[in-house]
């Protein structure tokens, strides 16, 4: 029963560890900021190449992805004061954009790269536990994901970066009055969004191909992570909808196959975001209101 | 017959009165001389580039005037395609098989639009949660039909050929008439002018006028009386109807129907070409789609694979510098007062209490 | 997060019309219009030669940009690579069986082919690094088979090369089709990868009778009056491959394919032939192609034990299964008819990833025959950037050649006429080996070695089979040249795969 349960956690672990990843740039830029950025995929590939760069030029890799987090938060401030500004208040029109964006990218990185780039070995070997054996890199990674989130919470509520975030998405008239200079929070929020992106990307990449449009399998499980984790507390959220759509997904998968086990999963997210449009993070507030009556 | 006339003549489009409506009927002739002049391929091609207007005018609807941004246009114009291709399957030996198929076809795009729009709007979700549900929507639909490669996965004698696609989809015949070629493309100009001029009338009438109270303050409609669930819901059964026409077009053009035709990539399409165009204009709506199929088709069969960079780079700038659509733009005379703006000094919307 | 769609103008109203702004607007009309006429007749085609007065069209579509592009370009180097030899007057050998070409099985050793299982044993092979190999077995065959046709070009005239880019999209698929056939009215359309695409412009072929070549491997089951299909079927790969590994490793298999036509289908393949082996399927998983995360797939085939796994898993999201399975610790054996031969995984990826992979091929560029090593050269000669040279690569590029062979013995490039020349029974000499093009059926036979990757990425050819018939159509009754057809069949139709179960 030992190694059975094992690999059943191991599972659920790494299917909510892939979700958050996904979802972690787009918390901050459609959770926060209300862009629906259709380039999010996009973005996580251009971490990941440059990581893989990086590392086929000799850099380690732990050193490759932070590189990478730092030249896609680069990219991102750069579109952010050149495209990205425009829409503010404008979601729909943010969305057909980063889609114009999303057709640049990927298929700019066709013509400029080529196909497809040497990829990234995983690091790390195997542990095994009875006849199961996992892979070391995922249980990195689900702690990583894990701790990401704890940092993204710190930095939000800790620092005064995060207070005068909060307080510019909150009341952006009033966070100005206060000296707040709202246009360059913004602009580091925005490079934040897409460097967090970019960081997941290169830490996925030695699980996956590196090839153009790498991005693409990531924008749905980030769109419904995040949708599904609701507005009201964006960080608590995500991880919130993560667990429970791997909490679906995992049992689907192992009996019924990955095919069922995906199918669950949108079918879940189209159930819960009908019935909760606030999404799961709205429990809470419903929870509080129950109590205090 | 003079209230339609009336109604078509209505102002919630670009264009009206006499001058423009002689414009129209040379730019209808001009279609309808057009295969005198052109090969047989050369009207397929164009064929194609207007057969998919009736899914853009229902976008245009959906949106434009309701308000109502929906990303699953694709799903019903798959579902129409494969229900064609189910029934006339089926129905090879039968005379007037083809065109109940189609009717069959746009009933089903029709109940299945009714079923899951009864969803979303009876459900009141918030605005911004439509389009991500019909994104949701149209990659579950793609999903599942990936999956039936098998040959159990078939209806009466027909496969549905999973990810291969359903190919071999009989043509429509009237009659004699079996609708190939030039008979094809003289039948698409048809369904598309009728498409037009209808939607026209429609949205100039009372309905129409409706929905776009509705667009406009969804509060106060209501409480003019109006039930604003059931006017979206209408509005997204027609756009849905619509995009049906578009699904049932396109296996007539080429026999052959695919679930990739309902992806992520075909579904941004539809949004993509009304946003260019001016989503609150039928018109502007109609020229965008064809336009940009074409420049897609130009670029990508000149062997030019950047194509869609192009095109990309063309919706970044459009979106930038015309944010209410290319043709909009320019026939309300705003582009200059929109190059002002865009300096502008918009911020992202607020976020809610509680982060 | 809550926000509802007001543009934050008033500009929804409906405008006021003016006049000015209805001039325009008719103007944009009209230039609307005009352009639409205009632009669909721009469009030009890659065209490899000068046109002469009446040149023999070949049309050529592949995916040359987007996802499928690492396989479309090598597709389309092979075919410059044939075209260019036929220009210059030269042809492979090949011939109606008997009617001068040495046909299949017919092979010169002169040396005797030597077995190595030991030490001691004479060496005249190598592998693809030039050193001496006690891997690989191969029957020698010194015969020349790139001999001149005798003509500059075919029948007279040039022959060019009209290439078109499909970018992995149905639509244009469809519409480059159209346009080849009824625009540019090519004398043979050479086209597809993916099922999904052959499937997508067969209607249009159909209608508009047009000859086709289908260059690629598949699932099998197209029986098509109009469609050739030279690439490797089920039963020339599935079979031999599981009949080796089954005796080198066991019978228990453990089958993970992609969920879409090609992998459902050689699964179904699978399940059925493994009780004829005295094997048994324990389990199937069946990963969309879009799944890249495979931590429940690796935790299933742990949990099964299988002796060897069968992968059949297609496109970029799929090949992660490789360095996940390795990195999980998961060694067993593999085997598959997919990889390393036109996706050269065994390039891309890091060793070992692909250790102890195995493949039924008929074609890789590692094949140290003579022939093949000449005509390796000769690619590389042409494209020295190209990172590999594939099986798909290969098909098309005898397919083009046998075409033009078909083309001269009828004597004209009437499509009706040369489709019946190509049911003469012809065997081409292609790099591979002999290739059979069965007349009833339109599919090929073909030289199939069972390749097999170390943990150096490194490949060598451990057994083979000098021909296998693509015999399945057969055993359905498929009979084009009496009996034409348009569909495809599916192993369900066939009562034979629920026999053994």
């Amino acid at each position: 029963m030992g190694p059975e349960l094992a690999s059943i956690l191991y599972q659920f672990g790494t299917n909510a560890a892939f979700l958050l990843l996904s979802a972690l740039g787009l918390i901050v830029i459609l959770g926060m900021m209300n862009i629906i950025n259709l380039a999010h995929g996009e973005f996580m590939m251009l971490g990941a190449y440059a990581a893989t760069f990086a590392v086929h030029r000799g850099i380690p890799f732990p050193l490759a992805v932070i590189v990478a987090f730092f030249a896609t938060a680069l990219f991102g401030i750069v579109l952010e004061r050149l495209v990205i500004r425009r829409f503010y208040g404008r979601e729909l029109g943010a969305l057909v954009t980063t889609w114009g964006i999303s057709l640049i990218l990927a298929q700019g990185a066709l013509l400029l790269f080529g196909p497809y780039m040497p990829s990234i070995p995983i690091p790390g070997g195997a542990v095994s536990a009875g006849a199961f054996s996992f892979s070391v890199y995922w249980l990195i990674l689900i702690g990583i994901s894990i701790a990401l989130v704890v940092a993204l919470t710190i930095v939000y509520r800790a620092t005064s970066f995060g207070l005068q975030a909060r307080a510019t998405m909150q009341n952006p008239t009033m966070a100005r009055s206060l000296g707040i200079r709202i246009g360059r929070i913004y602009m580091l929020t925005f490079g934040l969004g897409a460097g967090l992106a970019g960081l997941s990307g290169a830490l996925l990449a030695p699980t996956t191909s590196i090839a153009p449009f790498m991005g693409q399998q990531f924008v749905a499980p980030a769109f419904i992570t995040v949708v599904v984790g609701g507005g009201a507390n964006v960080i608590a959220g995500a991880v919130g909808s993560s667990t429970f759509l791997a909490l679906i997904e995992t049992p689907v998968s192992l009996t019924l196959g990955t095919f069922y086990g995906t199918m669950a999963l949108l079918v879940m997210a189209l159930l819960i975001i009908r019935v909760l449009p606030a999404g799961i993070s709205s429990l809470g507030g419903r929870l509080k209101l129950a109590a205090a009556r | 017959m003079r209230r339609l006339l009336h109604l078509l003549n209505g102002p919630h489009d670009l264009g009206r009165g006499p001058v423009f409506w002689s414009g129209m009927a040379l730019l209808g002739a001009a279609f309808l001389a057009y295969p005198t002049v052109a090969s047989s391929f050369g009207a397929t091609n164009t064929a194609y580039y207007l057969l998919n207007i009736p899914m853009a005018l229902g976008l245009s609807l959906l949106w434009g005037y309701g308000g109502v941004l929906s990303f699953g246009q694709v799903a019903f114009y798959g579902i129409a395609g494969y229900t064609y291709g189910i029934v006339a399957g089926n129905l090879t030996d039968v005379a007037w098989g083809t065109p109940v198929a189609a009717l069959v076809a746009l009933l089903m795009a029709g109940l299945s639009a009714a079923a899951f729009g009864y969803f979303v709007f009876y459900g009141r979700v918030a605005a911004w949660i439509v389009p991500i549900l019909t994104l949701v929507l149209a990659l579950l639909l793609s999903t599942f039909l990936g999956l039936t490669a098998g040959y159990q996965w078939r209806v009466g004698t027909v496969q549905l050929g999973g990810y291969n696609g359903m190919t071999g989809i009989p043509s429509l015949q009237i009659g004699g008439i079996s609708f190939q070629d030039y008979a094809f493309f003289y039948l698409v100009v048809a369904v598309v002018a009728f498409c037009y001029v209808a939607l026209r009338i429609w949205l100039n009438a009372h309905r129409g006028q409706v929905l776009m109270a509705t667009r406009e303050d969804m509060l106060r409609t209501e409480l003019l009386g109006y039930d604003v669930r059931l006017e979206q819901l209408r509005a997204f059964v027609l756009a849905s109807l619509l995009a049906g026409v578009s699904g049932l077009l396109y296996v007539q053009w080429g026999n052959y129907i695919t679930p990739s035709a309902m992806g992520l990539q075909q579904a941004a399409l539809p949004v993509i070409w009304v946003a260019v165009g001016g989503r609150d204009s039928l018109l502007a709506a109609a020229i965008a789609t064809f336009l940009l199929n074409q420049l897609t088709y130009v670029l990508s069969s000149s062997g030019n694979q950047s194509a869609l960079v192009i095109v990309g780079g063309l919706l970044v700038a459009v979106m930038m510098f015309s944010p209410d659509g290319i043709i909009v733009g320019l026939a309300r005379g705003r582009w200059l007062s929109t190059l002002r703006g865009w300096r502008g000094t918009a911020r992202p919307r607020e976020a809610t209490n509680g982060q | 997060m809550t926000n509802t769609d007001k543009s934050p103008t008033i500009e929804s109203v409906a405008p006021v019309e003016t006049l000015s702004a209805s001039t325009t607007r008719r103007g944009l009309i009209q230039s609307a219009a005009g352009l639409a006429a205009a632009g669909t007749v721009i469009g030009r085609v890659n065209v490899v030669r000068a046109a002469a007065d009446n040149p023999v069209k070949i049309g050529f579509i592949e995916d040359e940009s987007g996802n499928l592009s690492i396989y479309g370009i090598q597709k389309l180097h092979a075919a410059q690579l044939a075209v260019k030899e036929i220009n210059e007057g030269f042809t492979l050998a090949g011939g109606p069986v008997g009617s001068g070409c040495l046909g299949t099985m017919g092979l010169y050793a002169p040396t005797s082919p030597t077995v190595t299982s030991g030490p001691g044993a004479a060496l005249n092979i190598i592998n693809d690094g030039g050193q001496p190999s006690d891997h690989a077995i191969v029957t020698a065959d010194t015969q020349e088979i790139l001999i001149p046709s005798g003509e500059k070009g075919l029948l007279g005239r040039p022959v060019n090369l009209l290439s078109s880019d499909g970018q992995s999209n149905n639509t244009l698929w469809q519409q480059l089709a159209r346009r080849m056939i009824q625009q540019d009215k090519v004398d043979v359309l050479v086209a597809g990868f993916a099922s999904a695409e052959r499937e997508a412009i067969r209607p249009i072929v159909d209608q508009r009778k047009q000859l086709y070549f289908y260059t690629n491997q598949y699932e099998g089951g197209v029986a098509d009056e109009y469609t050739f299909c030279t690439g490797a079927v089920c039963e020339q790969q599935v079979i031999p491959v599981m009949q080796y590994m089954v005796e080198k490793f066991g019978p228990k298999i453990f089958t993970i394919a992609a969920n879409y036509n090609f992998g459902q289908l050689t699964a179904a393949w699978v399940r059925s032939f493994a009780p004829v082996l005295k094997a048994k399927v324990i389990g199937e998983e069946f990963p969309p192609l879009e799944v890249s995360e495979f931590s429940s797939v690796i935790a299933k085939v742990q949990a099964a034990k299988p002796d060897w796994v069968m992968t059949l898993l297609v496109g970029q999201n799929q090949s992660n299964y490789y360095p996940q399975a390795a990195a999980a610790g998961l060694h067993l054996p593999m085997a598959s008819t997919v990889n390393m031969a036109q996706g050269y995984e065994h390039k891309r990826f890091t060793p070992p990833s692909l250790a102890n992979m195995h493949n039924a091929v008929n074609y890789m560029q590692e094949i140290p025959t003579k022939r093949n090593q000449q005509f390796v050269a000769r690619f590389y000669k042409m494209f020295p950037k190209d990172p590999y040279l594939g099986q798909m690569a290969q098909n098309t590029y005898f397919s083009i050649h046998l075409y033009a062979k078909a083309v001269r013995l009828a004597g004209t490039t009437d499509q009706t006429k040369v489709r019946r020349t190509l049911e003469a029974g012809w065997a081409i000499e292609a790099p591979e080996g002999s290739v059979f093009l069965e007349p009833a059926t339109h599919h090929a036979s073909h030289f199939i070695r069972l390749a097999a990757c170390n943990d150096k990425n490194q490949i060598s050819f451990v057994r083979e089979w000098p021909m296998i018939e693509a015999w399945w159509l057969q055993r359905l009754g498929v009979n084009l040249v009496r009996h034409p057809e348009y569909k495809q069949y599916t192993p369900a139709e066939d009562p034979f795969f629920k026999m053994f179960g």
